[in-house]
């Protein structure tokens, strides 16, 4: 029963931090300029742990797409070694870097590709997070560009339309 | 502190000190290897220092079935696909690795080629990503004091295309046996010799203090900056010194050991892009950033940098300092050892010594920061933090 609603929690986790991201091109410029760095075309996978939710996105220039698994060939992957690790994660009880110093995740492709999808994660965890949060996990990271309320207000009324 | 979690892996078996050299048949026996790959450069076969290893070879029935020695000094992902090219062409079954770290990289990499039983390197590129793939077995023989990658379970290796080193992290990466014979690195000059030690004290200093640090690799880290801090000078000035030739190589391996379980920081991520972008030989990048991040970290690392202090300089001068001045009297050994080093060996100190202008800044700042040693640097480092340091560097 834990797993299933770590599962649950972790899949709209997953969903939350794409949406934030489209979001956050308009809202903030350090999202806008690493999406406008990113290699056209190029396609990203988290999977938390091997039979677990997953997050499949693509960026086409324009717009950072969810994509389905078999559509396109996905060359970064970012694999949680356990769905309990991802948890910790995605609930804010670890940053990023804590994640990787404990061998959290396997990465295969590029690591520059990767490091760039950890900066984007990063930002939308600094805008979906409570500050007192971000503030342990991601100290480095600058305050973020609009307040939360807005960005879920946004999500909110963009799931509505399913702009996702 | 105690991590919360970490990993520790070490499989490599270590052959160090007399006769060390000798005994490379043997172990290649023991691998069931018959026909192995020597893998060098062009200078070291000049030099004559691979002679040692490839004589006894011949003379003990273990004669390489090629030698290679095309290999770049930064190493290269196309020399990495030639070399296991080669080694497919001349029927080999085994490496062994006589070099520096590029030689030891590209080796590493090759290996990987092969045991995944692919063509190309940059297909199998990750972390932690790989299965265990075919055995091959791998003998490595260090010829500098200073990567410690006879002991990793990293490959660094320069994309010469996009103007980046790329890592390869896995446990499959690891040699299986790791050679330390102190007529390998007799010859090795003074600023070479000076630069590789100061390369193994910053992996020592950053595997010691970085978000992956862990009590096992710490251990290494202690001993390794005890036993340069001991005999770099001597080993500088007194290169024919065996004793402090074999005791610098043993603290290169094990600062090896401990970074492969802990990681760097962001001298080496700066580092990397430094070599990556502007051909700065890794070894010389290190002793240029190594104060510049050390300043840069105490804010986050002091009390790491205090327990490195008795290391540095002693116990009883270590005691005398008060506990709130250690960190940043370690930082203040370590500028005292560079500026000594650079007194008696040359090593350079600024960027500037080494080619590096302020018009390649930003492309250096970028490049470091999508290096994965970043991330677990003490102290988080954004673009305009990595480009204000290489500032104070130039
Ligand atoms: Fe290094």
């Amino acid at each position: 029963m834990k797993r299933r609603l770590q599962a649950v929690l972790i899949a709209a986790a997953l969903r939350l931090v794409h949406a934030a991201l489209v979001e956050l091109q308009e809202l903030d410029p350090a999202v806008a300029e690493e999406l406008r760095r990113l290699p056209v075309g190029i396609s990203y996978a988290i999977y938390a742990g091997y039979c677990g939710p997953s997050l499949l996105v693509r960026w086409d220039g324009e717009r950072l797409s969810r994509i389905s698994d078999t559509s396109h060939p996905v060359k970064n992957t970012l694999r949680f070694k356990a769905l309990a690790i991802a948890f910790r994660l995605f609930t804010g009880q670890i940053g990023l870097a804590h994640a990787y110093a404990q061998h959290a995740f396997t990465l295969s492709g590029d690591i520059a590709d990767v490091m760039r999808l950890a900066r984007l994660v990063n930002r939308a965890e600094v805008h979906l997070f409570p500050s007192i949060v971000t503030r342990c996990i991601l100290p480095e990271q600058p305050g973020p560009a609009v307040s939360p309320l807005r960005i879920y207000a946004r999500i909110f009324y963009g799931f509505l339309k399913s702009a996702y | 502190m105690t991590p919360a979690y970490f990993e520790f892996q070490n499989a490599v078996k270590l052959l160090c000190g007399q006769n060390a050299l000798d005994r490379i048949p043997d172990e290649l026996r023991h691998l069931k290897a018959e026909h192995p790959l020597l893998l060098t450069d062009a200078l070291l076969l000049r030099l004559g220092i691979v002679s040692a290893v490839q004589d006894i070879m011949v003379a003990e029935g273990c004669a390489p079935a090629a030698v290679y020695t095309d290999i770049p000094v930064d190493s290269s992902l196309g020399a990495v696909n030639r070399i296991a090219m080669v080694y497919r062409e001349s029927g080999c079954d085994s490496i062994v690795a006589v070099g520096g770290g590029s030689v030891i990289d590209s080796a590493k990499g090759a290996r990987l080629v092969l045991s995944q039983e692919s063509d190309d390197i940059l297909s199998i590129g990750g972390i932690e990503n790989l299965h265990c793939g075919r055995h091959i077995p791998f003998i490595v023989v260090p010829t500098t004091a200073g990567t410690g990658s006879e002991c990793t379970g990293v490959a660094v290796i320069r994309n010469e295309q996009q103007g980046v080193k790329m890592e390869f992290l896995s446990p499959f990466v690891e040699p299986d046996v790791a050679v330390l014979d102190a007529r390998m690195t007799l010859r090795l000059p003074a600023r070479a010799t000076a630069s590789t030690g100061i390369d193994a004290l910053c992996h020592a200093i950053e595997a010691a203090t970085c978000l992956q640090s862990n009590p096992l690799s710490s251990a290494y880290c202690s001993a390794a900056i005890r036993l340069i801090c001991a005999n770099v000078i001597e080993a500088v000035q007194h290169g024919s010194n065996a004793d402090a030739r074999l005791c610098m190589a043993m603290a290169a391996t094990m600062a090896g050991i401990a970074f492969s379980n802990s990681m760097v920081g962001a001298v080496h991520a700066i580092g990397h892009a430094l070599g990556g972008v502007c051909h700065v030989a890794h070894a010389e990048a290190m002793g240029i950033l190594l104060p510049h991040v050390l300043r840069y970290n105490l804010p986050a690392a002091a009390e790491g940098y205090a327990q490195l202090l008795p290391e540095m300089v002693g116990w009883e001068p270590a005691a005398a300092t008060p506990p709130a001045e250690r960190g940043k009297a370690m930082v203040q050994a370590v500028e005292d050892l560079l500026a000594l080093l650079h007194a008696k060996a040359g090593i350079p100190l600024r960027l500037s010594e080494v080619g590096v202008n302020e018009q390649q800044i930003p492309r250096i700042a970028e490049t470091a920061l999508n290096d994965g040693a970043l991330i677990v640097n003490p102290r988080p480092m954004l673009a305009q933090q990595v480009a204000d340091l290489l500032h104070g560097a130039l």
